[in-house]
């Protein structure tokens, strides 16, 4: 049993020689010899491992395109899912580009943070404060009209309240100026409850109250601020007319308006300084630019039709004068002369001292220079009535 | 070890290597386990010392076919461990886990030690970060496969009495 295990120790050490001389054998081998031995390996021994080995790297490879190009799709749709926020954003910046342009001077941009607190829900905080420009109560603006104002200003941010807030007034008026009244949030009536989405809804729509009872707006017509309460410059869209609502004021009319600013899309504002707030804002917003840009046109061409009459006026002197002149000369009749000299004094001379013609020739002369004196007579009185008509601008 | 055991013990070496050649390609960690030296450590501890050596010597000189830098250093390499594993077995209690994740770690340690050092491939401070941090971190995810695989196969190993 003993010279068994003295035998297999032996044994081992043997081989574990073996093995040890081998490897440092194999270590040392020239290239060209180690190659065949390896080589010979790779054909036989690992021969089913190395298929192994490379079907185990092709899946590996198939897995990683097929991630590669499930990546690559999801950047894609992601890509995709953008285009349309990227394009409103877009249009966005385009059109406070262009209130930019036409407001020229007096205002501060500002980005801005809606609240998401319940409380918050009307308020919004600005990105730029008192260093940038902004004064409590300046006027925060949009491309589509009124947001707010401005309450709390801070060295680099400021809070504004939205036209939904409660505090929220403004005077406002119909474009063509026949209603006044005073805007305010619409808040919903009791009885309804308070997380409905009706009242959430409807909290964000406008009532313009006090309008005079003789005075009626058609839905659709839209509110500018009338710029009399001090604070808001006339001009400036605050919303369009819904319809008329029914309240206990016998007196006056309340109507129900849609804000003319969504308040979803309320991302990039302009705030207005005081100075630009109390300068005047026409040609900025739509209509009432438009209204007044049509204004004057009309006293353009008003003017214009004056000129145009007066030269006429002036064209058709001329050319009785001449008419009267060429038909009278040589004329000796003296009351044909003198009729002429009552009619056009400074032809006088001209018909005294023309010869005198056949009595026929004197009496049509006469006839056609009292018909031309009466039709500058008719020009003389239409011009002036045009220009009585084209004087006065609305 | 009886037939039986020879068998389980031959088809469970060959389930590890398969899985070398397939699922160490399949998951190319940097640091990934080394199958291999599992399946040696698994077979080392149920054979005599000479066999452990020379299939300590034949798995590593396979393994340096496919790689003719360090030819002959994987299996100078593998066969100091299966040596070593199979004489440490009758001093230690070679079929408690956790001293088997040791020596699994200690072994590939040491076998990427001596591959690095052989291939000389690296100098410096690179070999000495690889050896210290690469060939430590590969050690300790083989220590923990091989534990893992262990203790999966206990009821199906049979180990030896020393």
């Amino acid at each position: 049993m003993a010279r068994t295990a003295r035998f297999g120790n032996r044994l081992d050490i043997v081989l574990f020689g073996g093995c040890i001389l081998l490897s440092l054998m194999s270590m040392v081998l020239p290239p060209n010899l180690r190659e065949p031995v390896a080589g010979s390996l790779r054909r036989s021994l690992v021969a089913p491992l190395v298929r192994l080995q490379r079907g185990a790297e092709r899946w590996r490879g198939a897995y990683l395109s097929s991630m590669r190009e499930e990546l690559r799709r999801d950047t894609l749709a992601l890509a995709a899912a953008r285009v349309p926020t990227l394009e409103s954003e877009n249009d966005r910046l385009r059109q406070m580009l262009g209130l930019a342009s036409k407001l020229q001077w007096g205002f501060i941009p500002a980005e801005a943070l809606q609240g998401r607190g319940r409380i918050e829900d009307f308020t919004i905080t600005l990105s730029a404060g008192s260093k940038a420009g902004i004064r409590e109560r300046s006027l925060v603006v949009a491309p589509e009209g009124v947001v707010g104002v401005v309450q709390t200003v801070d060295p680099s941010m400021s809070l504004a309240i939205l036209f939904a807030h409660p505090d929220f007034r403004v005077s406002a008026m119909s474009a063509d100026g026949s209603a006044f009244g005073i805007v305010q949030p619409h808040i919903p009536g009791t009885g309804v409850p308070a997380q409905s989405s009706y009242v959430q809804s409807e909290r964000w729509l406008l009532e313009m109250r006090g309008v005079p009872f003789r005075s009626t707006l058609k839905p659709g017509a839209v509110v500018y601020s009338s710029g009399l309460g001090g604070i808001y410059p006339r001009g400036i869209p605050v919303g369009v007319v819904l319809g008329e609502i029914k309240t206990a004021e016998a007196w006056a009319r309340t109507y129900l308006l849609r804000p003319s600013v969504n308040p979803a899309e309320i991302t990039a504002v302009m705030v207005l300084t005081p100075q630009r707030g109390a300068a005047a804002l026409t040609n900025v917003w739509g209509d009432i630019g438009s209204v007044d840009s049509a204004t004057r046109r009309v006293v353009v061409a008003g003017d214009s039709l004056a000129r145009q009459a007066a030269a006429a006026e002036a064209a058709a002197r001329r050319a009785a004068i001449d008419s009267a002149v060429r038909s009278l000369t040589g004329a000796r009749d003296s009351a044909a002369a003198d009729s002429l000299a009552r009619v056009i004094p400074g032809a006088a001379p001209i018909a005294r001292a023309a010869p005198a013609p056949a009595t026929t020739a004197r009496d049509s002369a006469a006839l056609r220079a009292r018909r031309d004196s009466a039709a500058a007579r008719a020009r003389r009185d239409s011009v002036a009535r045009r220009r009585d008509t084209t004087g006065v601008r609305p | 070890m009886n037939w039986g055991a020879t068998i389980r013990t031959i088809f469970l070496c060959a389930l590890l290597i398969f899985l070398h050649y397939t699922l160490r390609p399949l998951l190319a960690w940097r640091a990934s386990a080394d199958f291999l030296i599992i399946a040696l450590l698994l077979a080392a501890v149920r054979v005599r010392p000479g066999v452990a050596a020379m299939l300590g010597f034949i798995m590593g000189l396979a393994s340096d076919s496919l790689a003719l830098g360090a030819f002959g250093a994987g299996a100078l390499a593998m066969t100091l461990i299966g040596f070593s594993w199979s004489k440490l077995k009758a001093v230690f209690f070679a079929d408690h886990v956790l001293l088997n994740g040791f020596f699994l770690f200690l072994g590939k340690w040491a076998y990427e030690v001596v591959m690095n050092v052989m291939e000389r491939r690296m100098q410096g401070a690179e070999l000495l970060m690889q050896i210290l941090v690469w060939s430590s971190l590969s050690a300790f995810v083989t220590a923990v496969a091989g534990v893992l695989a262990l203790m999966a196969l206990r009821p199906v190993l049979e180990t030896r009495a020393a």
